[in-house]
């Protein structure tokens, strides 16, 4: 497994309506490693996501997870190599912690979980630190809580690729950074990710890779830069930033005509 | 394991209402009190009473009351199911059989085969049953989603239309057959046979066995169809799957006691509030406790009046208000 590609696309082409979203694109991604993709909204970078978790079909171009056709495999197979974290819904029914997270045995299962699936559940609840969670009302959670449910939900899957889209919105500063953190761990644990973000500091300040997608296709990178590289950032985000060096990287700001220094209002009578 | 057993009780603690109903009604001279010396009397040696005629009661026992109560049960216990198991494949806690236009289907497709007799009875209620679901669900659909309240009005339009053209299969019925179907559409157990209760229990049987092993199914459908999908079930397929044998269950009972409305609603909240919403628990437990309510409700129905009140009429007016609450109810979401 060593050597294979977590994900290999090659010639991927899609359309929405007619409308080209993803054009001729080509991805390696190495395993292990934390992968996020970076982009303006409706640069194609959920579309990706979504046909790299098999939720949409393509037709042209090619794409192997871990060395496997993805179209070729039942969905079944499929979900125990990727799982997929799509943005959140509120479900209807209160279903327990733990019910939610055993639903993600669901590629394991015939008709009903076995001992051994709830155990793999706990588990998971275990690996993500609330279990003691696990008989709560999943509905009345916390937004921070339930992501948290729905990562142990994936670990629950066993799959060896994890396809985040967006996982830190609705979440506070603080829960984002415990989220984003905790799938570095699962990453340091011999997991894959890749992950849809928003923000391209939270980007910086936890991916190893980034992807930048730029109307369809991946925007190249000339040989020494960086993807935060001021150039890079207003290039891609068609805006410009202002970039700040960080631990080894950098922390990107745009720069909109607005004054941040504004004087504090005189409040007194 | 304790834990198990204690649920398997849960589910069974309804079944002992079964054989008390059978000592409830009215008969004259026969006591519940006579009917129960009676069944002991089968069970240990005794001298026999004779001021009790026996042939009669074993008639009253064995043609008329047991084919009801079992009936009932079945049908009950069928509407709740197939309540149960709607209400997680649409993801919607208040849908129902009768919600969804269901029941006013199956009713349609039962009157048009007892009629025409172009086909058998259960088959056309079930095939009408579908179409008439599967109309509410496309008109309620927008934008690959569909919401709780735009599916509860679909549902009211396309009942009403099923409504419409079941007045015009009675029109042009003539008038002897016409008063059967009348009685039948209001929800009617009173002339329970054996033969009716031959009628409907293979449908009801598979219907509800078959969402007893998609039970855990329906935990993952209800989670959303990009979640269904992304641990390896398709939804779609799967929601037909559960849409099928829910139906067929409904149906089959619609068509030999008419419309009850509401029991698939009131009776599978009723279980979520008392065990949580996980379908491997409120399956079973809707079907005990679907029965019993029928059951109850008959029970009631026959006794507290001189006449008897159809027993649709009932449950509806009982079902009506718990709907009200629970559109009321600010858990119950407007949004998609």
């Amino acid at each position: 497994m060593g050597g294979l590609s977590a994900i290999q696309v090659e010639g991927l082409s899609f359309e929405y309506d007619g409308h080209r979203v993803l054009q001729g694109l080509v991805l390696d991604l190495p395993q292990e490693c934390f992968t996020v993709l970076l982009g303006r909204n409706g640069s194609g970078k959920s579309t990706l996501l979504k046909i790299l978790a098999g939720q949409l079909d393509y037709r042209q171009g090619s794409v192997a997870i871990l060395g496997q056709e993805l179209r070729a495999l039942p969905l079944h197979q499929r979900a125990r190599l990727v799982g997929y974290l799509p943005q959140h819904h509120r479900p209807v029914f209160p279903f327990s912690v733990l019910d939610v997270v055993l639903t993600g045995r669901a590629s394991h299962v015939r008709l009903l979980p076995s001992r051994a699936d709830e155990g793999k559940a706990v588990r998971a609840l275990e690996r993500v630190g609330i279990l003691h969670l696990q008989h709560r009302p999943f509905t009345e959670l916390s937004g921070g809580e339930q992501q948290l449910v729905r990562i142990a939900r994936l670990l629950a899957q066993e799959s060896q690729l994890l396809l985040l889209d967006e996982p830190a919105s609705h979440l506070d500063f603080v829960n984002q950074a415990r989220l984003l953190a905790l799938v570095r761990e699962l990453v340091a644990e011999g997991l894959s990710a890749l992950a849809v973000l928003h923000d391209p500091n939270n980007a910086f300040l936890y991916g190893d890779h980034f992807v930048l997608l730029q109307d369809g296709h991946i925007a190249p990178l000339e040989p020494g830069q960086q993807p935060w590289d001021q150039e890079v950032m207003e290039q891609l985000y068609a805006t410009p930033v202002q970039t700040l060096p960080f631990a080894g990287r950098a922390l990107v700001v745009p720069q909109l005509h607005v004054p941040i220094h504004r004087a504090p209002p005189d409040l007194r009578p | 394991m304790s834990q198990v057993r204690r649920r398997w009780l849960l589910y069974l603690l309804p079944l002992p209402l079964v054989p008390l109903c059978l000592l409830a009604g009215p008969a004259a001279g026969l006591s519940a009190g006579k009917v129960l010396a009676w069944g002991l009397g089968l069970l240990v040696p005794h001298a026999p009473d004779p001021t009790l005629d026996e042939p009669l009661l074993r008639t009253i026992l064995w043609e008329v009351r047991l084919p009801r109560v079992a009936l009932t049960f079945l049908v009950g216990g069928a509407l709740a199911c197939g309540g149960n198991g709607l209400q997680a494949l649409f993801r919607n806690p208040l849908v129902c059989p009768y919600i969804l236009g269901l029941s006013s289907g199956a009713a349609f497709g039962a009157a048009l085969a007892m009629t025409t007799l172009w086909l058998p009875v259960q088959l056309s209620a079930f095939f009408f049953g579908m179409v008439a679901v599967g109309f509410s669900y496309f008109l309620a659909r927008a934008q690959h989603t569909v919401s709780v309240v735009s599916l509860i009005l679909s549902g009211v339009v396309v009942g009403g239309i099923f409504t419409a053209l079941l007045t015009i299969v009675q029109f042009l019925t003539d008038p002897f057959k016409l008063q059967t179907i009348v009685h039948w559409t209001m929800g009617n157990l009173h002339n329970a046979t054996w033969e009716q209760l031959r009628a409907a229990a293979p449908g009801i049987l598979v219907g509800v066995m078959w969402l007893f092993l998609w039970r855990w199914r329906m935990n993952v459908l209800a989670l959303g169809d990009e979640e269904t999908r992304a641990v390896g079930l398709n939804p779609t397929r799967e929601r037909v799957l559960v849409l099928i044998p829910a139906t067929l269950a409904a149906s089959a009972a619609i068509a030999v006691a008419g419309v009850i409305g509401l029991v698939g609603l009131v009776v599978p909240h009723m279980v979520r509030m008392m065990i949580g919403p996980d379908n491997r628990h409120t399956l079973p437990a809707s079907f005990t406790f679907g029965g019993a309510f029928l059951l109850l409700v008959d029970t009631l129905s026959r006794s507290l009046t001189a006449f008897e009140i159809p027993i649709g009429v009932f449950t509806t007016l009982l079902g009506g208000p718990f709907f009200m609450y629970l559109l009321k109810k600010a858990r119950v979401g407007w949004e998609a």
